[in-house]
């Protein structure tokens, strides 16, 4: 009995103390007093989306560990809490101008879908933010770029560099490709740089079958593709459509009849989702592979294995490095205002989960590898993991005239 | 030619797991006038029954079966547990606590299994193709056609050549005759809803091994059978299986003409149909069953 009287003596106390010291103290003062920049960084992920909302919550737990691991060694202050867009891009611009207007949030990542990246960077943009993202169309950096959006990721022009050019150069007789393509921005980023690749290097492009993005049944789309005989299918599509288009396509016999390549897959837990014998054999590009050997990416191993008993999947990685930049800016700016922060981007170097890394000033595009691996035999794994090796790792971008971007 | 035959047997396998998924849904309204917007529900549930047991090891049809019966279990629980208290409730009401239990649902599968999806493998003896001259078609998907004609079959069987077929058709044209015959209403409630939902599973269940598991498929599913009840006509069995057969068909036809916009088919046709015949193709007046 005593014990709770004297603990609730002491809490009134500390909250009065709390209070009066809050009252007293200006802004600035309490600022000042805390030497740290303050950064809330706010996940504006597709927490709901059917399809990829697997891929946004690992994004989030990512971008969460990220704040929670590395402010302290940073030298800042960092919390991080998360909104759903819903994969809808008004949805997406609705709850993160709430979150400037209402909430004073300055800083976001996010954005696994392409369309709804496209939006928050326009509003992030307009409020005077930092927008990090993870959506893949060439425009985030490109024509629709910001000097207030930057993207960690590969964008789709070096995704389709990566494996198309790579996988023409291996099988130089494999020249029929018809592509399987979801109708959207990313998609048709992805089937326009793929034939342009395709041209350059003397194959033909026998056909596309586009998709929608609801779509889970490709039976129909793949008869188009064994109608037009091509040599090799080629996939554009993301996430868990990626599963189900390659799984039918096993389903159909077309592994044994032709090359498949994924052009873009979304990481380790779309290959477990696939399974050791439907990726074997299969070529798949990735930004991201756990058995890369560099420094930060040994580190990052074994930062998930302990926290979450697992190797990080390319969404968590990429969830922890949108977070990541941030945090590095406030550091090396040592300030929270966003436009010291976006001085201290352009340009940054870093030693990142793929090796060196730097964030070009022009379009804020960050410069890594993209991996072409291929599906290994089952009885090749190493460990439960181990379904892929790395053929070829490519840094392709586009040079500042043919990017686009205008705007920084 | 042969592109055109491939299509439509994709359409025939499609339209099929449809009329599965479709038909308790229709059977469910036919009879009880119950909008049921947890009928999906059960096609997932059916889906992640297999996913489970096939995990620990079980055989993949006695995966099947033990997966549609533990989803009728619920099924039951459910129907007389909660559901049975709003069927003299006005019609939202139905649509509510369905839904809730929809979401409540869906929100316990990515709890326990995760929002990732998850593979089924094809049962061993029925992977790769079979052909015939030029055209050939999975083995499995074949299974899935047969095993859903089957049902088709024997669900018109019991319906129309047995004693409690012909109270549940009864029912469907005058339920409250029915009830002052002495018959069970209650209980020929419960029976008709479990029968809905053990289809559904059936359908789920068959359908993992084509297109994963994952928790968005069971909306994704009561969204379609919607579709096929109301252009076939809600509370009409043959309706069901003729929409399904046409909605897929048409379905994988506009793959080859219009692939983005294949997924949309369905609710032209359905557009098209409540323009035309607002009650459905094959609705009749009392709502036949046959």
């Amino acid at each position: 009995m005593t014990r709770i009287a004297l603990s609730r003596r002491t809490l009134l106390r500390s909250a009065a103390a709390v209070s009066i010291g809050s009252l007293a103290s200006p802004a600035i003062l309490r600022s000042a007093l805390a030497a740290e920049p303050d950064v809330p960084i706010c996940g504006a992920w597709e927490m709901t989306a059917p399809g990829i909302a697997n891929t946004a919550a690992l994004c989030d737990r990512g971008s969460r560990l990220a704040v929670e691991t590395l402010a302290k060694p940073l030298g800042i202050t960092c919390s991080y809490s998360t909104i759903d867009t819903e994969g809808d891009p008004g949805k997406g611009v609705r709850k993160v101008a709430e979150q400037i207007n209402q909430r004073g949030g300055k800083f976001f990542v996010g954005g696994a879908s392409s369309a709804v990246a496209l939006a928050v960077s326009k509003e992030v943009s307009k409020s005077g933010g930092i927008y990090v993202t993870t959506g893949g169309a060439d425009e985030l950096t490109g024509t629709e770029c910001a000097k207030s959006t930057f993207r960690w990721p590969v964008a789709t022009y070096g995704a389709v560099e990566g494996t198309v050019r790579p996988l023409r150069e291996r099988l130089p007789a494999a020249k029929r490709w018809f592509t399987i393509t979801p109708k959207y921005v990313f998609g048709d980023a992805l089937l326009s740089n793929t034939q342009r690749v395709l041209a350059e290097t003397g194959a033909e492009h026998v056909g596309n079958a586009y998709h929608g993005l609801a779509e889970r049944e490709f039976s129909g789309y793949l008869t188009d593709a064994l109608a037009a005989k091509p040599d090799v299918l080629c996939l554009h599509s993301f996430s868990g459509q990626t599963i189900d288009v390659l799984r039918q396509a096993a389903e159909f016999g077309l592994k044994d009849k032709m090359t498949i390549l994924v052009v873009w897959s979304a990481g380790l837990d779309q290959y477990r989702a696939m399974g050791a014998e439907l990726l074997d054999g299969v070529y798949v590009g990735a930004q991201y592979w756990h058995g890369v050997d560099a420094p930060v990416n040994r580190e990052l191993v074994t930062l998930f294995r302990k926290t979450f008993n697992s190797p990080p999947t390319y969404s968590e990685v990429s969830g922890y490095m949108l977070a990541r930049l941030i945090m590095e800016g406030a550091a090396k700016a040592k300030s929270n205002d966003p436009a010291k922060m976006i001085a201290a981007m352009e340009g940054l170097r870093y030693e990142g989960p793929t090796g060196s890394e730097e964030i070009r000033p022009f379009d804020h595009q960050c410069i890594k590898d993209y991996y072409l691996l291929r599906g290994k035999a089952p009885k090749a794994m190493a460990d439960a993991d181990d379904f892929l090796e790395v053929l070829a790792s490519i840094r392709a971008f586009q040079d500042r005239d043919k990017a686009g971007c205008t705007a920084i | 030619m042969q592109l055109l035959v491939s299509q439509l047997l994709n359409g025939v396998g499609l339209g099929m797991i449809y009329f599965l998924v479709a038909v308790g849904l229709t059977l469910i309204f036919g009879v009880m006038r119950f909008v049921n917007f947890a009928h999906g529900v059960f096609y997932l549930l059916g889906a992640y029954g297999v996913l489970t047991l096939s995990e620990h090891g079980a055989n993949f049809f006695v995966a099947v079966v033990g997966s549609i019966a533990l989803v009728m279990i619920f099924a039951l629980v459910l129907e007389r547990g909660v559901l049975s208290r709003v069927y003299e409730l006005p019609p939202f009401f139905h649509i509510l606590s369905t839904f809730g239990v929809t979401l409540m649902v869906e929100e316990a599968v990515r709890t326990f299994w995760t929002a990732a999806p998850h593979r089924v493998p094809t049962p061993p003896g029925f992977r790769g193709l079979a052909t015939l001259g030029p055209f050939f078609y999975p083995n499995y998907r074949l299974v899935v056609i047969a095993i859903a004609m089957v049902c088709a079959v024997a669900l018109w069987v019991f319906l129309e050549r047995t004693r409690y077929g012909a109270t549940i058709r009864a029912g469907a044209e005058h339920r409250e005759t029915v009830r002052l015959l002495g018959i069970d209403v209650a209980r020929l409630f419960s029976f008709n809803f479990v029968l809905g939902a053990g289809l559904a599973a059936l359908a789920g269940a068959l359908v993992s091994p084509i297109r994963g598991v994952d928790p968005n498929m069971g909306l994704e599913a009561l969204a379609i059978a919607f579709v096929v009840c109301v252009v076939g006509g809600l509370g009409s069995f043959r309706g069901a299986l003729v929409a399904a057969l046409l909605v897929g068909i048409m379905q994988s036809l506009a793959t080859s003409l219009w692939g983005s916009g294949a997924s949309l088919v369905a609710y032209l046709v359905m557009m098209l149909v409540l323009l035309v015949k607002p009650q459905g193709l094959f609705a009749g007046p009392g709502r036949s069953t046959s």
